[in-house]
């Protein structure tokens, strides 16, 4: 009963996702609620699974804060390590934003190239996939398709290859660390990964694969990047213009370049993703005076109370066992076979992803591929990269697979250049799918 | 300097609605605006218009966008919204015009110049109308008007409050059938000029 309870919790918070009839903080919360009254209360009478759940006695431990390279624990219910660190990059990338550092970085590179339209869509491809890396794809994409639609109007060019690269560079540079993509965030925290173990293994392959969906993106699109005119630069803006207060900036620089040095460090100097995030806020809200209420308020609380409710939603899942379920399901059908099972897991990934939230389906799958571990005696972190790059690439496949994928279409499609299905998956799903093959293979040779 | 005068006509499918709005334009020597603001917009994006004309004036289509930030990648709905701007600029720099559908009576419904007509017909007026030029049987005439209009109703009704047709949303709803085409376009004439007058006595 509490099983059947929770599945059909979890498919129509789901399906309200889908439909966005709701807004999805919404149903997440409600659904969570549901999770916790019915099927904790009600059928399993079990305080212990809510208590676990809810996870709340995690935040009030040193190693929450301070892990001190014990790697993290294998915690059940709500991540709230992601939901901090998370809360914490939208304040720090809110003051860069506020301080004019993206619209600077990309109309600075685009002069550095001489406004010349491959260089740019090259040099636009790169700086998404490193963003990215660091901030969340959705806030690189939302500045990085302004400036190149506006670019694309003084270029007189056709912005839509341009932001469609970019819109991939970006998913795949968020899955080659650990803060880059939201399922990273949650693979990392729930598995106890650190930066580095991230950076040299998905990293690796997001960087095999980078190359080559350059070399992709140049074949499909270069013959509609070419510059018929030759402009006057002189009138073009000054990259200089985009920067709201000076020393706004380079406190935003500072505290961006701090923040990816904690991370890039952090399984040395031992402090969780947690402690990094809480401390980039409140350094960055000290240093913005009088902005900082306005940074508190544009904080994305919807999309952390998005987070709250999913875990709890999943939580039902994982106590009731049904993602033990269908990791034995994966088991049975793969034979035990290690390849097959984690060709599974790529493609079922990427496919799941290219269709619905990336989020959910990877805090669905973390309790799954750490059951199949232990149940088929499979290196765990094998399985975390699968899962990894199929939710981070998959969701490129098509317009409302990853949140950057929305955004850089909606930002598109809002200054006149649509993007319908058709454009969007002709350029975008061989690359998805040739990426997705690559790591797979990659994974195949490098662990097995 | 004329008084700036904006006609908003909804209408249903094979009720006439989009004749009489291009007689209204003709006999104020006004803009008519329809499915070429789609051209105008193109135009000055650089875009060819074939990109926008499959989105022109279609429902939302649920499953297939998604909404991040408050963005949308809906197609059809950025499109809808692309033409609404353009309306309303038009509208605030004083440019009068009649436009046909676009949800244009809700979205320039605070114009102190708006007019709003909706356009309703008899259905065998509108299926004998759309028979006669489409060239169609009875049965392909009475589904094309039943899906056109589910099309319209969909679409306006995901952007406004008040629904399509309902005649709370509307300054006059007219049947073109009682009085046919022409006389319906004089009759409305004789209500715009009154408004015009009104408006200029109270200016």
């Amino acid at each position: 009963m509490a099983q059947i309870l929770a599945v059909i919790i979890f498919v129509a918070m789901f399906a309200l996702i889908v439909t966005e009839k709701i807004e999805r903080h919404i149903v997440t919360l409600v659904c969570g609620l549901l999770v916790l009254v019915l099927v904790f209360g009600l059928v399993m009478h079990s305080p212990a699974a809510i208590w676990e759940t809810l996870n709340l006695r995690a935040i009030f431990t040193l190693s929450f804060w301070y892990p001190a390279g014990q790697g993290g624990e294998a915690s059940a219910g709500i991540n709230w390590e992601t939901i901090i660190f998370i809360a914490g990059m939208m304040i720090m990338v809110e003051g860069m934003g506020n301080a004019g550092f993206f619209r600077w970085l990309c109309m600075r590179i685009a002069k550095a190239v001489k406004y010349k339209t491959i260089p740019i869509f090259i040099t636009f491809m790169l700086m998404a996939s490193f963003l990215s890396m660091f901030i969340d794809s959705i806030t690189v994409i939302l500045f990085l398709a302004a400036v190149t639609v506006e670019l694309a109007q003084l270029l007189k060019f056709n912005p839509v290859p341009v932001i469609l690269s970019e819109i991939f560079c970006a998913n795949l540079g968020g899955s080659a660390t650990m803060c880059g993509d939201p399922p990273n965030i949650i693979i990392g925290t729930s598995l106890g990964y650190s930066f580095a173990d991230f950076i040299t293994n998905t990293g690796l392959i997001a960087g095999v694969c980078l190359i080559l969906s350059l070399i992709y993106f140049y074949a499909i699109f270069h013959k509609q990047l070419v510059q018929k005119e030759t402009l006057d630069i002189a009138s073009f803006p000054e990259p200089k213009e985009a920067i709201t207060s000076k020393s706004k900036f380079t406190i935003s620089c500072i505290i961006f370049a701090c923040a990816v040095v904690m991370l890039i460090t952090h399984a040395q100097t031992g402090l969780s993703v947690a402690f990094i995030g809480l401390f980039i806020a409140i350094v960055t809200l000290i240093t913005s005076g009088k902005d900082s209420m306005m940074l508190l308020k544009k904080v994305d609380y919807k999309t952390l109370l998005f987070f709250v409710g999913l875990f709890v939603v999943v939580g039902g899942l994982e106590q009731t066992g049904i993602l033990q379920i269908i990791a034995e399901f994966i088991g049975n059908i793969s034979g035990g076979n290690i390849k097959l099972m984690i060709a599974i897991i790529i493609w079922v990934s990427a496919f799941a992803s290219a269709f619905i939230d990336n989020i959910p389906f990877a805090a669905t799958m973390i309790p799954v591929i750490r059951s199949l571990a232990a149940m088929e005696g499979v290196d765990l972190s094998t399985l975390a990269w699968a899962l990894s790059m199929g939710t981070d690439i998959g969701g490129s496949g098509t317009p409302i697979g990853a949140s950057a994928n929305v955004v850089g279409t909606a930002v598109a499609a809002k200054e006149g250049y649509p993007i319908g299905w058709g454009k969007y998956c002709k350029a975008m799903a061989p690359a998805t799918i040739m990426v997705v093959f690559v790591s797979m293979i990659i994974i195949f040779v490098r662990y097995l | 300097m004329a008084e700036q005068i904006i006609i908003a006509i909804g209408r249903e499918f094979g009720s006439g609605g989009h004749e009489i709005a291009e007689k209204l334009s003709e006999l104020y020597g006004i803009k008519l605006y329809d499915k070429n603001i789609l051209q105008n917009i193109a135009e000055a994006k650089n875009v060819d218009v074939a990109n926008y004309e499959k989105y022109d004036e279609v429902p939302k289509k649920m499953i297939f966008s998604r909404t991040v930030k408050g963005l949308s990648n809906s197609m059809e709905e950025n499109i809808a919204q692309l033409q609404f701007r353009y309306l309303e600029d038009k509208a605030n720099a004083g440019e009068s015009f009649v436009v046909v559908g676009r949800c244009a009576e809700t979205m320039l419904k605070y114009h102190p110049a708006l007019v709003s007509i909706f356009v309703l017909s008899d259905w065998e007026a509108k299926v004998e109308r759309i028979m006669r030029i489409y060239e169609l049987s009875r049965e392909e005439a009475e589904s094309f008007i039943f899906r056109s209009d589910r099309k319209r109703k969909d679409y306006h009704n995901y952007y406004c409050k008040i629904k399509w047709g309902d005649s709370r949303n509307y300054d006059l709803c007219v049947n073109s059938s009682r009085l046919g085409e022409e006389e319906t376009v004089l009759m409305l004439k004789e209500y715009i000029d009154k408004r015009i007058a009104h408006r200029a006595k109270k200016s």
